[in-house]
């Protein structure tokens, strides 16, 4: 690169604060100042000896922190080679009990009303037809559910039926974060970050209470973090397990995942933690590749969101010490002909998710629970394109092992005009009620006064300790 | 730091105390590149070279206004896009007699368009104009019922102002056949209104939220009803589907009694909105985190937003405010590269040459996709985030890794083949350690430090002092060149 016109000191400029900038001028296309050049080389040579011997001091001193930092942790402790810690210093009240949280976020605002539909007039499913009489499933494609009086299953759920059988699915309606706000974005950073003013996310908090973990601690399938994850403790972010490896020719690599690690060593920024933990990750995500594949007859659809559960299954198969996981869905913004997209949509979560559950088996099942939400319901009157705008309560569902019975937990008002809340579902439970649930219960989150802070807590009692 | 402002860019520069983040070096070109431009590249190196920094400006905007507005930055590239300016009959007619009447070839060649531009457009600033102004009124390309418009949302709307005036941006979006499909607003009537772009009009295209009730949403839904689409997907105001009455939004009243003169009424209501202050200040805020910091400072902002009212929302003065402060100029570093802002980068530093079009753009397409990025495709109204802790990925990071070595190491047919000795400076290096720092200065501007300089020589495993004749870059060049890409100096911007 040549140097530009303008890069020239300025008359009463104050001395530069960077080092290599002083000692590269004057800058002329090309050339370097021999004297310099050859104080640079010896003082490179000498630096790499000393990085050489101080990766090694690093690497004994890491190994051992590492160790008694996991020795008190159930199902962790095991797992030397795959230990960091965490970055913040953490004042940990729970323990990591091995089990796994997964969430999976519907992004869009998915309607609640035609997943589980109050089917029976004591729930207001009268009112429901006299506004959304086109959104109203008919007899035919709604699946009673056993011991839940009047509530209904749009049968485009049916593959999670078994399920219900089994006591491992579980639903939560008119649950919101907030008060309305209608607004994606701010319902989506709410529900993350578990209050509108929150600079971290929930999940990061609750990690923070865990302890130290794995690099697979927590995992999020897709390209980006969500806000969920937002803050200080180590997380991987894959967008398939398949191409989680050291790209390039096998001759080099060991050499140039050394040279990364010092490249990046004390970097300031996300950047500087992210490095790392990739480079520490790749051992163990390449174990786990080589035990890919669905078991006890789990077929997965296709898509992105098939091809991310298969891979937390395997992550899971693999004992990878990963605690909680995040999964990304979009498409659910139905504003036009929600009868079908929806409909398409759920069918297609459903089987997946159905796939992940069986793929798990029965016992490994019991070690991990699922729960699906959305940023808020929709507008309980269709519009004009028979489809609807955004709304306020929405449904959770919950699936896997832990929970305390199938069932509808929480309250429910039947819906009539007097009831809604600006034409929407009114918010009669509390998102965060159940995400502290799970948490506390399932997880072994201590306090959950850290997680959510500056929140009193009332459990539906859909979970079970342990 | 105190952000001062000056009556020219040289004259900020001059004024700037030269600090970086480290481990980057202050390197003012190469700011300017990786900024207002999608990174650093010889031509591009030598056209502020030869303009000066101010004069750059000037022909920077010249040029997109002129001889590479709209597509015409590269003509190679643009040729890739035949679709770009067919009316949305013409593109059904094509995909009709090219056998899938349904097809996504229009939305496809936009996104190949898009990424070519990118990388080869010498009209660098309007790309990264194109990119902000396409984010915050975002369509999501290969989106349902939009195969045959999305294009219009681009060419029309987007590149037609994306340096000239917002206002007229956000007059002409409200107007386009894709976005009144995206958001719904084709479909809003007055017996039934939907509100989804009356809602994202206020939230994300100009006021944001916390100045508007939900009363305001309603009524904002109301004075746009009756546009919407004729048959052929072209914009058609319906006075017979407008909402008739008094509206009242915020601080903007209109008596709105006619049907016939509904159009003018909403209108007016989307100038009043352009010209709003909160705009102002929403617009001035998300542009100096896309172009400065992801915490740029609130003086920053303030000057950038009092340009826009006092220009009358124009969108280039607030881009040479930026460039007139010191702020901006110290900010190197600053800025995390999104993930296809390294794989343009990429291609950038490289020198890598569009070979042939119609394999390298297939390429840069499914690259950009495996990194959550495809230009465009963001599927919320929201636009792609463009702040570092949204893109924090192993995943990606991986990806892009890979990406570094198969543009090194010509994995991808397409490309014009790459030579990595032709990174090398016009005196050519002597010894292994030479090589070393030329390679670093052409991929950053300046040298790395020492202990990243080690780190290098010990990937190589020999002393900087071996002469390159004997020097085992003779079989690692290639596969040091992309471990330089990897860096802090590259990832960062």
């Amino acid at each position: 690169m040549t140097a530009d016109p303008q890069d020239r000191p300025a008359q009463g400029r104050p001395v530069t604060t960077n080092r290599e900038d002083v000692m590269t001028q004057p800058q002329q296309p090309g050339v370097e100042h021999p004297a310099i050049e050859r104080v640079l080389t010896r003082r490179a040579e000498q630096v790499s000896a000393e990085l050489a011997a101080q990766e090694a001091g690093w690497g004994r001193g890491f190994t051992r922190r590492s160790f008694l930092a996991g020795a008190g942790m159930v199902g962790v402790a095991a797992l030397g080679s795959q230990l960091v810690t965490t970055k913040a210093a953490y004042a940990a009240t729970g323990v990591s009990n091995g089990n796994t949280l997964i969430t999976i976020f519907l992004r869009g605002a998915a309607d609640g009303l035609r997943i589980l539909v109050p089917a029976s007039s004591e729930l207001g499913v009268d009112y429901l037809r006299t506004v959304r009489a086109k959104l109203v499933p008919d007899a035919a494609g709604l699946a009673p559910l056993t011991g839940a009086p009047g509530w209904a299953l749009n049968t485009a759920l049916n593959p999670l039926l078994p399920f219900w059988g089994t006591g491992e699915l579980a639903f939560v309606p008119a649950v919101s974060a907030a008060g309305v706000t209608r607004s994606h974005f701010q319902a989506q950073q709410c529900l993350e970050r578990g209050s509108d003013t929150a600079t971290t996310g929930w999940l990061d908090r609750a990690l923070q209470q865990l302890g130290p973990g794995t690099t697979f601690r927590a995992v999020t399938q897709g390209s980006a973090l969500p806000a969920a994850l937002t803050g200080n403790q180590t997380k991987l972010v894959m967008s398939s397990l398949k191409n989680f490896s050291f790209p390039g020719w096998d001759g080099v690599s060991a050499q140039s995942q050394t040279a990364l690690r010092a490249l990046y060593r004390g970097l300031p920024g996300p950047l500087g933690v992210d490095v790392p933990t990739t480079l520490a990750a790749l051992g163990t995500a390449a174990a786990a590749r080589a035990k890919a594949g669905p078991q006890n007859g789990a077929v997965y659809p296709k898509g992105n969101f098939g091809t991310a559960l298969a891979d937390l299954a395997t992550l899971l198969r693999a004992e990878v010490g990963m605690q909680v996981a995040t999964v990304d869905v979009g498409g659910w913004d139905t504003h036009t002909d929600e009868a079908n997209q929806l409909d398409r949509q759920l069918s297609s979560a459903a089987t997946a998710l159905a796939a992940f559950l069986t793929d798990l088996g029965a016992a490994r099942r019991k070690r991990v629970t699922v729960v699906v939400m959305t940023e808020f319901g929709r507008r309980v009157q269709i519009n004009a394109n028979g489809g609807t705008d955004h709304g306020h309560g929405s449904v959770m569902w919950l699936l896997g092992g832990g929970l305390a019975g199938a069932g509808v937990y929480g309250k429910w008002t039947p819906l009539s005009a007097g009831v809604l809340d600006s034409g929407d579902v009114p918010a009669l439970n509390g998102a965060f009620d159940v995400l502290g649930e799970v948490a506390q219960k399932r997880l072994g989150v201590g306090s959950l006064s850290a997680v959510f802070p500056g929140r009193t807590f009332a459990p539906l009692g859909l979970a079970k300790v342990g | 730091m105190t952000t001062t402002f000056w009556p020219t860019i040289a004259d900020a520069v001059r004024n700037t105390v030269p600090t970086a983040r480290a481990p980057l070096a202050w390197q003012p070109a190469c700011l300017l590149m990786s900024r207002f431009g999608f990174g650093i590249e010889t031509k591009t190196q030598a056209d502020i070279t030869h303009y000066g920094l101010d004069g750059w400006w000037k022909f920077q905007l010249a040029f997109s206004r002129g001889a590479g507005a709209g597509y015409a930055g590269h003509a190679g590239v643009a040729a890739q896009g035949p679709l770009l300016t067919q009316s949305p009959a013409q593109v059904r007619a094509w995909l009709a007699a090219n056998g899938n009447e349904y097809g996504w070839e229009a939305m496809d060649q936009l996104t190949r368009v898009t990424l070519g531009l990118q990388a080869w457009s010498r009209g660098q600033v309007y790309e990264t104009a194109v990119d902000f102004f396409a984010n915050h009124l975002n369509v999501a390309n290969h989106s349902d019922g939009v195969w045959t418009t999305r294009h219009t949302m681009d060419r029309d709307v987007i590149r037609k102002h994306a340096l000239g005036s917002y206002e007229n941006m956000l007059l002409a979006s409200a107007r386009n056949p894709a976005m009144l499909r995206y958001l719904s607003l084709a479909s809003s009537t007055k017996s039934a209104i939907n509100e989804n772009h009356g809602r994202e009009l206020l939230e994300l295209h100009t006021v944001g939220i916390g100045n508007y009730t939900e009363a305001d949403v309603q009524n904002s839904a109301r004075i746009l009803t009756g546009r919407s689409l004729d048959a052929d997907f072209n914009y058609l105001y319906k006075p017979e589907k407008h909402w008739v009455g008094p509206i009242k939004v915020m601080g903007f009243s209109h008596p709105n009694d006619s049907a016939a003169t509904g159009e003018a009424a909403g209108d007016a209501y989307l100038r009043y909105l352009a010209r709003h202050p909160a705009t102002a200040k929403r617009l001035a805020q998300k542009l100096c985190v896309h172009y400065v910091s992801d915490n740029p400072s609130p003086t920053l902002v303030a000057a950038v937003a009092k340009i826009y009212l006092q220009t009358g929302t124009q969108i280039a003065p607030m881009l040479l405010a930026i460039l007139r402060s010191t702020e901006f100029w110290a900010s190197r570093g600053a800025k995390v590269r999104r993930p296809a802002e390294n794989l343009i980068a990429t291609v950038r530093v490289l020198g890598v040459g569009p070979g042939t079009l119609s394999r390298s753009l297939q390429h840069l397409h499914w690259m950009s996709s495996s990194v959550g990025q495809v230009p465009l495709d963001w599927s919320p109204p929201n636009g792609y985030p463009d702040v570092a802790s949204a893109w924090r990925s192993s995943g990606s990071l991986l990806n892009l890794w890979s990406y570094h070595r198969g543009l090194a190491q010509n994995w991808y047919d397409g490309f014009a083949p790459f030579d990595p000795t032709s990174l090398y400076l016009a005196v050519k290096p002597k010894t292994s350690g030479e090589a070393i720092h030329q390679l670093c200065v052409r991929v950053s501007g300046r040298r790395f430090p020492t202990a990243h300089v080690a780190a290098l020589q010990t990937f190589l495993g020999e002393p900087a002092s071996t002469p390159i004749a004997a020097s085992r870059l003779r079989w690692y060049l290639h596969h040091l060149v992309p471990l330089i890409l990897d860096a802090p100096q590259h990832a960062l911007r």
